[in-house]
């Protein structure tokens, strides 16, 4: 709430336009590793592919800005193809199992930059350019942005504790006892997948509109489907402010990176993943997590001992509630 | 499209499934032994390449002697690699989430080492021999892809010896079907999974060495490659290299012919459907999707299934 609060005093500072860009572009990551986030982390179907709801609903808020549609409206028609396409990718690729599935969303991403790539009425290979004829005011988009950052930050805690949420962990965990227990995990994954690729299509529809100019080698690659999945891994697959936290850190430090290694950048995260798989696999997240907890055991072992056994476990850590 | 036009579709067909075949066996072998999806695969392709690239560079090595200097190069690097980081994985018998990132995270660390080593620029191996071709009649066959068949189906015979024969072949076959028995009858998990490992690596280096004899190559090289192993490995099953070789044949007719496909036309016989080559990851896509679908354990379970009940 704090930070939601001084993302939206900012422009009383005065920041400069690159500063504003830079919070822009972090906000439209943040939204999409949110997305992503419910798909992989919550329910456990880590997808390669996410970067086709994010070319969808970027190329399909182009077109209708391009076509005189208000952009809020265009940002609807982007969440409404992605979602559409959701399910045209879920509906085959959900029958698949974990790495199956994986491995079935990298062709779905290659299968679909390669189709836009050769697609003429969008501009093919060459891109797409956006006309719209207001003046153009950074600060619209950014607040545009950071609203919705805002909103799919509530919609994801929203799914998190609610019941739906607790069915998705459920299959995450174990798809067939979840089966056992009344859950349908086809089912229950084609929605999630819904709302996470409409999530990630309005990402690319802020991109797009910020840009007014895309293209399938960009917003198809499969490395902007490597970076959708890379922020909320790196930041805490399967939290709530994972995403969050890994969105910023990459937004942040990506420009810096690109600048300095532009083709090497992908390395330090390489090497992040590995060692967050290897040691502390619930991310940066679960680091910050453990380092609290360390420091509040210390804290309260100076204080004095009490027999009474809640306030023991209490201390102690006690039983692990998310 | 003339007969002979066929007859060399079907040859380059052939050609290709060779190759590919020795290119999907690494992951097939590690994909069978340790459940593990190796997405780094798609690195120690690169690295093969490069490595028959640095080769035939500085030293003026034929890339084909660079080939089988990859075999143990990678196999010592593939132990190493399991050793640093892959026996640190949770054991179970179906791929886990955390392997698929690992490998993930690796295959991107290799990939941003190539491209700090070698740029970004396209590189090749050219050689007179690149460029030299034998007819037969109509039909021009590359030498180059004569000669990397042949390394590959020997590469693969040698393997289906070992796999049948040895004792470390058989401990590979006895942790594929079940690793929980396996090791009840005394197969060393720790010692077999780092030699698979070992083994698949090394494959994949020395397809990688090939395959820089015939196609130009960057350090984002195996990414096609990668989709197209594991619809091998899914057409194909895991339990036998001739089951790769089918599957690589089925996906190589495929692919060539999609170049081609005969429709018939409803007025004039049969008119010629072109897709372009651009398309074919397409192709490796909807082929593995309707092979999941309809027959999980691949072709080879499909038959084994028939077997029985007959």
């Amino acid at each position: 709430m704090l930070l939601f609060g001084l993302l939206l005093l900012l422009p009383l500072t005065n920041p400069s336009a690159n500063t504003v860009r830079l919070l822009l572009t972090t906000a439209v990551w943040i939204i999409t590793s949110i997305g992503w986030n419910l798909l992989g982390g919550l329910t456990g179907q880590v997808s390669f592919g996410f970067a086709v709801f994010y070319g969808l609903g970027a190329y399909a808020t182009a077109l209708m800005i391009n076509a005189g549609r208000s952009p809020y409206f265009a940002f609807l028609g982007g969440i409404a193809v992605a979602v559409l396409a959701s399910f045209l990718v879920g509906l085959p690729t959900f029958r698949l199992r974990g790495p199956y599935f994986a491995i079935a969303t990298i062709g779905v991403g290659e299968a679909t930059r390669v189709i836009m790539n050769n697609l003429d009425i969008t501009g093919g290979a060459s891109g797409y350019r956006i006309v719209e004829h207001t003046p153009f005011r950074q600060l619209e988009h950014y607040y545009s942005a950071v609203i919705i950052a805002a909103i799919a930050l509530a919609i994801s805690a929203l799914v998190f504790h609610s019941k739906f949420g607790l069915a998705l962990r459920a299959i995450k965990q174990d798809q067939e006892a979840a089966a056992d227990l009344g859950v349908n995990p086809y089912l229950s994954k084609l929605w999630v997948h819904a709302i996470a690729a409409g999530l990630t299509g309005v990402a690319g529809g802020l991109y797009a509109r910020y840009h007014a100019f895309i293209y399938p080698g960009d917003v198809f690659a499969f490395q902007t489907s490597i970076y959708i999945l890379l922020m909320p891994v790196i930041g805490g697959i399967g939290t709530v402010w994972g995403p969050v936290l890994g969105g910023v850190i990459f937004g942040m430090v990506e420009e810096e990176l690109t600048v300095h290694f532009q083709n090497t950048h992908l390395l330090l995260y390489g090497l992040l993943l590995i060692l967050i798989i290897l040691f502390e696999p619930d991310g940066l997240v679960g680091l910050l997590r453990r380092l609290s907890k360390k420091l509040k055991s210390r804290r309260s072992r100076e204080d004095s001992g009490s027999n009474d056994p809640e306030q023991i476990l209490r201390r102690r850590g006690g039983v692990e509630g998310r | 499209m003339t007969a002979s036009d066929y007859l060399d579709l079907l040859i380059k067909a052939l050609l290709l499934a060779g190759i590919y075949a020795a290119m999907a066996v690494g992951m097939t072998v590690i994909y069978g032994v340790m459940k593990i999806v190796n997405l780094a695969h798609a690195g120690f392709l690169m690295l093969g390449a490069y490595f028959a690239f640095e080769l035939f560079q500085r030293f003026n090595i034929d890339p084909v002697l660079g080939a089988v200097l990859a075999l143990p190069a990678f196999f010592l690097f593939g132990m190493g690699v399991h050793w640093l980081l892959i026996r640190w994985l949770p054991k179970s018998d179906t791929p886990t989430l955390s392997s698929l990132l690992l490998m993930f995270g690796f295959w991107l660390v290799l990939q941003n080492v190539g491209y700090l080593i070698w740029g970004n620029e396209e590189s090749s191996i050219l050689m007179p021999r690149t460029f030299a071709a034998i007819h037969v009649g109509d039909i021009s066959v590359p030498k180059v892809s004569l000669i990397v068949f042949a390394a590959a189906v020997a590469s693969l015979i040698v393997l289906q010896i070992t796999f049948n024969r040895s004792w470390f072949g058989r401990s590979m076959r006895a942790l594929i079907q079940n690793p929980y028995a396996a090791q009840i009858v005394g197969v060393d998990d720790l010692k077999t999974s780092r030699l698979s490992f070992g083994l698949g690596t090394a494959f994949a280096g020395f397809a990688g060495a090939l395959l820089s004899m015939l196609y130009s190559f960057n350090p984002d090289f195996g990414r096609p490659f990668l989709l197209r192993s594991f619809v091998i490995i899914v057409l194909g099953g895991l339990e036998s290299v001739s089951g790769v070789a089918l599957g690589a044949l089925i996906l190589a007719l495929l692919e060539v012919f999609s170049i081609n496909i005969p429709i018939p036309w409803y007025w004039h016989g049969w008119r010629a459907f072109y897709l372009p080559a651009s398309y074919q990851p397409v192709i490796s896509f909807a082929l593995l999707v309707l092979v999941l679908l309809v027959m999980p354990r691949g072709l080879a379970g499909l038959l084994q299934r028939k077997r029985r009940v007959a």
